[in-house]
């Protein structure tokens, strides 16, 4: 059984299904993360503009991929969790204990839910970070991750120009060319780009239309 | 109301009729038991060990695959447990870091009345881990791993051991998990054929089966890489290599191969 | 004292007229005629040492211990109730193990007191419950550095550099302000807490004592919580006779 066709088969009927394409980069100064923003049931584009890029924390955000329903509730008990740590104990959560708590429930819950998360976060102490959840709830920190449907046609794109530490402008080049690929290839990611750079000062938005990212094909 | 205890709550059949479910559209847990079998997603392939004279050493690549894709190329399945043990681990990379979570609480909990003298041995390690195992499958929810627990026991002799997901447990002076039981198990047993063959076996022998061994594995076995961790471990010493590549490959001989035998071109 | 007789000091969940919960403060007394403990924090750790009362000939000589491992990184001592403390130490135990749990990272150990702290405040207001007859000592070093804490019977904590309860504690208290805190090194710190418990100790000549200490420090024990060796007892033994006696001497 391959990788794509699990997703599918854990889907109810006729869930909706973040098809996607997300991924999230380490920088010389934080951590950018970036998606498409093509929501499916089937072969039906039910939204064409999501914002598949989620805030759990003040600098810690993630990616969500597989069932939308799971990883929204999975991510909105995330943010519960990470505001009562940061008000019990007088700081802010690290990226890895978002990871953690995001882990805890794809692997305790992995029977019921489609869940394929990055996490990628600044934190004073570490700098930016990024942490990938795949469908098992096992967790991996990496200096990138890439995930979805559509990942899976830009591996070797990814491996081949991801460098260690990037300017802002090259991160954000990086993924919009990654991201590109990804959407021309996979039928199940489309619509914009959108992009999220998290640095000490703070979340910065961007985003990038069709006739934006498809001059670079 | 009924008092049974699989439809505890519900209205009695007998004087409100047949239950219904769609009506309620309550989930229907009555009529089947509840299903936890899952099936590994993220795996780790095969997990060798062999004792010799003087301790055991254990190898494993780093790959983590999902499905047929390589995933991620940098996974450490050998994992230190006190100061005298290797748990290497193959199977569900998420059951893995739940063992290595649990594994890393025995320990804390064993060094909370000692000074940092060594209590927790190989064998008490792997009969911990068997029980683990057996527990997880005997309620119907395994833990998806092959493991080989490798070290030196409490009398200093090596120690090598394996436990799977239904909670089976034996020992040999040499194992191995996943393909490696088919592919390098056999180069194994030619060091040591008997229970204490190892007795004859040094380090640097040992050693240079393992690599074969894990070189072979990268031919043969789809979900390996030619990247692997070796944990040598004798008395007082745990010794980790990360990342060693497998040496002298043989791929000249293909120039000479042309066709499949119908015809030379 | 004013509350005997008066009725309010027999229940946790009722104040005096005053405003006092007189419960607590008998609490504070069991801690006060505690046998001493104290600990100091130095530059990259923490150093505990306890006064340990030979109560009995029979007892096997180092058993028993009383400064606790809770977690890797965490060391416990107090002064009081030994039965208290051991309640106490199990409790942090759970703590610091839920909290590995919830967040798969080693508690810091300010949180670690703050948890401690909370648990011991609870059994200051129930009728059904008495007050700890202990105060708590606790440090360890996380990610930002050496931290020391010390919780009353009533639940208040504070950071310190240094740490005493229990009967010696003025003595200890004098002692360790004089100390350059919390610049010392971790081994001058384990001798120093040795020859302060010696010197606590005059107070109660008459009864034999053991000597316990613990160190938790990111250069001598990686970060990890542990009992000195039995050779660097040895050694923190005779630097403690020999300063007691210096001191002794001068007197003279």
């Amino acid at each position: 059984m391959n990788g794509i066709s699990v997703d599918m088969n854990h889907l109810k009927k006729g869930e909706v299904n973040l098809g996607t394409s997300i991924m999230a980069v380490k920088f010389k100064d934080g951590v950018v993360l970036g998606a498409d923003s093509r929501t499916t049931t089937g072969a039906f584009i039910a939204n064409r503009v999501t914002d598949k890029l989620t805030q759990v924390h003040d600098k810690i955000w993630c990616c969500r991929s597989g069932s939308a329903a799971d990883t929204q509730a999975v991510a909105d008990i995330v943010t519960y969790h990470l505001q009562s740590y940061a008000a019990q104990n007088d700081k802010d959560p690290s990226t890895k204990v978002a990871a953690s708590m995001f882990q805890e429930l794809c692997y305790n819950n992995k029977d019921n839910l489609t869940a394929g998360i990055i996490v990628a976060g600044y934190d004073d102490k570490n700098g930016g970070e990024v942490y990938s959840i795949p469908l098992g709830g096992s967790l991996h920190k990496q200096d990138y991750a890439i995930a979805g449907s559509g990942s899976t046609y830009i591996y070797g794109l990814c491996q081949k120009n991801f460098k260690q530490d990037m300017t802002k402008d090259e991160c954000v080049l990086f993924i919009k060319n990654s991201l590109a690929q990804a959407i021309k290839w996979d039928g199940s990611s489309g619509g914009v780009i959108r992009i999220c750079i998290l640095t000490k000062d703070g979340a910065e938005r961007q985003i990038f239309f069709p006739d934006e990212y498809e001059a670079d094909y | 109301m009924e008092q049974s205890p699989i439809n505890w709550g519900r209205p009695r059949d007998d004087i409100y009729g047949h239950y219904s479910d769609a009506i309620s559209q309550a989930p229907n847990t009555h009529s089947l038991p509840k299903k936890h079998t899952q099936q590994p997603t993220v795996t780790g392939s095969s997990v060798i060990g062999i004792k010799f004279d003087k301790g055991v050493i254990v190898a494993a690549d780093t790959l983590a695959s999902y499905g047929s894709l390589a995933r991620f190329d940098n996974m450490d399945r050998l994992t230190q447990v006190g100061d005298s043990t290797i748990v290497g681990i193959g199977g569900d990379v998420s059951d893995m870091q739940y063992v290595q979570r649990l594994l890393e609480e025995l320990e804390i909990e064993e060094n909370y009345d000692n000074s940092g003298d060594q209590s927790l041995h190989s064998e008490n390690i792997f009969n911990y881990l068997s029980k683990v195992y057996y527990n997880r499958r005997s309620k119907m929810d395994p833990l998806w791993n092959a493991v080989l627990v490798g070290g030196v026991d409490s009398k200093d002799e090596p120690f090598l051991s394996h436990v799977d997901l239904l909670g089976v447990t034996f020992s040999s002076p040499a194992l191995a998990t996943g393909f490696g039981a088919y592919l390098a198990l056999p180069l194994l047993r030619q060091l040591v054929p008997y229970p204490d063959s190892y007795k004859n076996v040094t380090e640097a022998d040992a050693r240079a089966m393992v690599e074969k061994c894990m070189k072979v594995l990268f031919y043969r076995d789809a979900r390996s890489i030619d990247k692997y961790d070796v944990a040598t471990i004798t008395k007082g010493n745990v010794k980790i290599e990360k990342d060693i590549k497998c040496k002298d490959q043989n791929w000249r001989f293909a120039e000479d191969i042309r066709g499949y035998g119908r015809t030379t071109s | 004292m004013s509350s005997i007789g008066t009725g309010y000091d027999l229940s946790n969940s009722v104040f005096s007229p005053d405003g006092r919960n007189f419960q607590v403060e008998y609490a504070s007394k069991a801690v006060e005629n505690g046998s001493t403990s104290i600990a100091i924090k130095c530059k990259d750790g923490v150093v505990f040492a306890l006064e340990k009362i030979v109560t009995s000939k029979l007892l096997v000589p180092g058993a028993n211990q009383r400064i606790q491992t809770v977690d890797k990184h965490i060391g416990v001592v107090y002064s009081g109730l030994v039965p208290d403390g051991r309640h106490m130490v199990s409790r942090g135990r759970s703590e610091a193990y839920n909290w590995r749990s919830t967040y798969k990272q080693a508690i810091p150990v300010d949180s670690f007191a703050d948890r401690l702290g909370s648990y011991t405040q609870a059994y200051t207001l129930y009728n059904s419950v008495r007050p700890f007859g202990i105060a708590t000592i606790l440090g360890g070093v996380d990610e930002d550095g050496p931290h020391l804490f010390m919780i009353e019977p009533s639940g208040s904590f504070w950071g310190y550099h240094g740490a005493a309860a229990g009967k010696g504690r003025q003595t200890a208290k004098n002692e360790l302000e004089k100390l350059d805190l919390p610049n010392i090194s971790a081994r001058d710190a384990v001798n120093e807490a040795a020859r302060i418990i010696y010197l606590a100790h005059e107070d109660t000549k008459d009864k034999e004592f053991e000597l316990e200490i613990s160190w938790v420090s990111a250069s001598e024990t990686g970060g990890k919580h542990q009992h000195i060796s039995a050779e660097h007892l040895a050694e923190a033994k005779k630097f403690a006779e020999q300063a007691t006696s210096d001191e002794d001497d001068m007197e003279e």
